[in-house]
């Protein structure tokens, strides 16, 4: 496992953001999905180790996160939300020094610098001072100090946040190719719910400081419920309670049209033999593929 | 094919834990600090004083060639420990270094709290000693190419000059002296400037705290000590305190007739304490309770 953690808590004062989280994260690029006050940050600061949890044990690339802070530093990438920069830097010094902070010798570092520096995009711009970046500039600025020392495991905290569409676009395809390779495992952070669908093939939901749901994509929009498009002809209200009793969830969107999220225990048949009861025509019945950002609100219990 | 078109590539070395780690951290300091004109022009002001110094102690191995110059005032270009009190202790050089801080070292913890680069720092396989002994060093390098290095060319040319070693016979403990009282003064002011720039994310805010409590804490001492005509309220200004730990490493009459270990317990306390809200100060996380 890449990332384990058992029974982690973490309260900031009297308030509690982690209450006994459970997370085990395998190869390959994983999202980090939650409202705001989930507990995402914490938990990043605390696979950091910025903060050391209260309660629980953990593991990060086999290495204690109470006592080996040091060690996952090393071979980690973090790419924080807020601008960072060192005023009176170049981009090529800015990303050589962080790398020789991390363990590359001097010139090797400064050789890397300049690659990677060219793979973000901003090989041109790249003696420029720092404070004349754009922030679409810093953003990709960032995931260069990030990767600079070829890190094992990358933390990415909102990529995406301050970037114009095609920014955003090009930032995603950088991290889809990084987590490409099999040997650079990825944890993205962001409440872009579609980023997440684009690059992760694992997800993870943090609710009220815990876990709401984690693994495959594929595999929990298929397990969880099964969603479809459904037009009716006759009185909505009483069928629509109908299909909750039966542990249905439906939403209603635009043109009348009803969600109708099914679990995975009911059957098609219940909601016809509902739909009989209720006296309904129903005109238009259509499996839906069910999007991140479904499965996002069934987990944290919001619309 | 451009590195864009190739992809992500490995980098081919290994990642090794730095002998100092703090080292790369000093270097920059030193190098973003000489990119500022205007600090090159206070840097390179500050050594007026030691070759001034240098001169006299020429001038003092050749006092016959010079009769005409010194017209019998030879008395200051005697050297003896308190030449070297006289420079250490001067008014000018300790402005001159209160100018360094504020122009070298003011922006050394704020601006990486105004641009959010602490986090990359501590992200990194650096403790928290580390990061300040890298920002410490930086300071270390321009307050000891004041005091320790000047203090210790000083003694080099007298000999040199003199021919014998007469004069370290007569005072052999005065290169512990000076390095005494140089790391002294350097681990106050630096702790001083890192307490102060770690207290703002605004550089242009520290750097009128360095100056103003420094210049501020004398005039204090000047309108108390004209008021109450108390020689303790000395204790209240940096400048006389260390002028006061200067004149007991160099074995001379205080400036003031209050005992050193007053002058020690003060400035001791303020490096506690800035020592104490820096472990504090410096975090990787911003935790707002």
């Amino acid at each position: 496992m890449i990332v384990s953690l058992k029974n982690i808590y973490f309260s900031y004062g009297r308030v509690q953001a982690l209450g006994g989280v459970d997370l085990d994260l395998s190869e390959g690029a994983t999202g980090l999905l939650g409202p705001n006050g989930a507990g995402k940050s914490t938990l990043l600061r605390i696979l950091l180790g910025f903060l050391a949890p209260q309660r629980g044990e953990g593991r990060v690339l086999d290495y204690d996160i109470r006592l080996e802070q040091h060690h996952i530093r090393r071979y980690v990438g973090y790419m924080p939300e807020d601008d960072c920069l060192i005023p009176g830097m170049d981009a090529v010094t800015f990303t050589a020094y962080f790398g020789e902070l991390s363990g590359m010798p001097r010139q090797e570092a400064m050789k890397r610098a300049h690659d990677v520096l060219f793979y973000v995009g901003l090989g041109e711009s790249r003696y420029r001072l720092l404070e004349t970046y754009s922030a679409g500039m810093k953003q990709r600025l960032k995931l260069a100090q990030a990767i600079v020392h070829d890190p094992r495991l990358l933390f990415l905290d909102e990529p995406t946040s301050n970037l114009d569409p095609q920014g955003r676009r090009e930032i995603l395809e950088l991290i889809k190719d990084i987590s490409s390779r099999k040997d650079i495992q990825v944890l993205i952070c962001s409440h872009i719910l579609s980023d997440i669908e684009s690059v992760c093939s694992h997800v993870v939901i943090l609710n009220k400081g815990r876990v709401a749901a984690q693994g495959q994509i594929s595999e929990l929009k298929q397990l969880k419920f099964r969603l479809y498009e459904v037009r009716i002809k006759g009185e909505a209200e009483g069928f629509v309670e109908r299909l909750k009793n039966i542990g249905c969830r439906v939403d209603v969107a635009e043109d009348k049209v009803l969600k109708v999220y099914m679990p995975a225990e009911r059957d098609i048949s219940d909601f016809f033999r509902q739909a009989l009861e209720a006296n309904i025509q129903v005109r238009h019945f259509v499996r839906s593929q069910t999007s991140l950002e479904e499965l996002f609100a069934q987990a944290v219990g919001v619309d | 094919m451009t590195v864009r078109e190739k992809g992500y590539t490995h980098w081919d070395g290994e990642l090794k834990p730095a002998r100092h780690p703090w080292w790369p951290i000093a270097r920059l300091g030193i190098k973003l600090a000489f990119k500022k004109k205007y600090f090159k022009f206070i840097y390179f002001s500050a050594f007026i004083p030691a070759f001034a110094f240098l001169v006299g102690i020429y001038i003092s191995e050749r006092i016959e060639d010079f009769q005409w110059m010194v017209r019998g005032s030879t008395r200051i270009l005697e050297m003896n420990p308190r030449f070297f009190n006289y420079y250490f202790s001067s008014d000018f050089l300790l402005f001159m270094m209160v100018m360094i801080l504020l122009a070298s070292g003011a922006g050394l913890i704020s601006d990486d709290l105004k641009y959010n680069s602490l986090q990359l720092y501590l992200a990194r396989p650096l403790r928290k000693k580390d990061y300040l002994a890298g920002k410490a060093a930086v300071l270390v390098f321009f307050i000891f190419s004041l005091t320790i290095l000047p203090g210790l060319v000083f003694i080099v040319f007298k000999l040199l000059f003199a021919g014998n070693f007469s004069f370290l016979s007569s005072y052999p403990w005065l290169p512990l002296a000076v390095i005494g009282h140089s790391l002294l003064v350097t681990v106050f002011f630096c702790l001083y400037t890192l307490l102060l720039s770690s207290l703002s994310k605004n550089r242009r805010y520290v750097s009128i705290l360095i100056f103003g409590v420094y210049v501020f804490s004398d005039i204090l001492h000047g309108f108390f000590s004209e008021n109450f005509k108390q020689p303790a309220f000395a204790l209240v200004s940096l400048k006389a305190n260390l002028q006061q730990m200067g004149a007991f490493f160099f074995k001379q009459k205080p400036v003031f007739p209050v005992a050193w270990h007053f002058s020690l317990f003060i400035l001791v306390s303020l490096c506690l304490l800035a020592a104490v809200v820096l472990s504090r100060k410096v975090k990787g996380v911003e935790v707002v309770k």
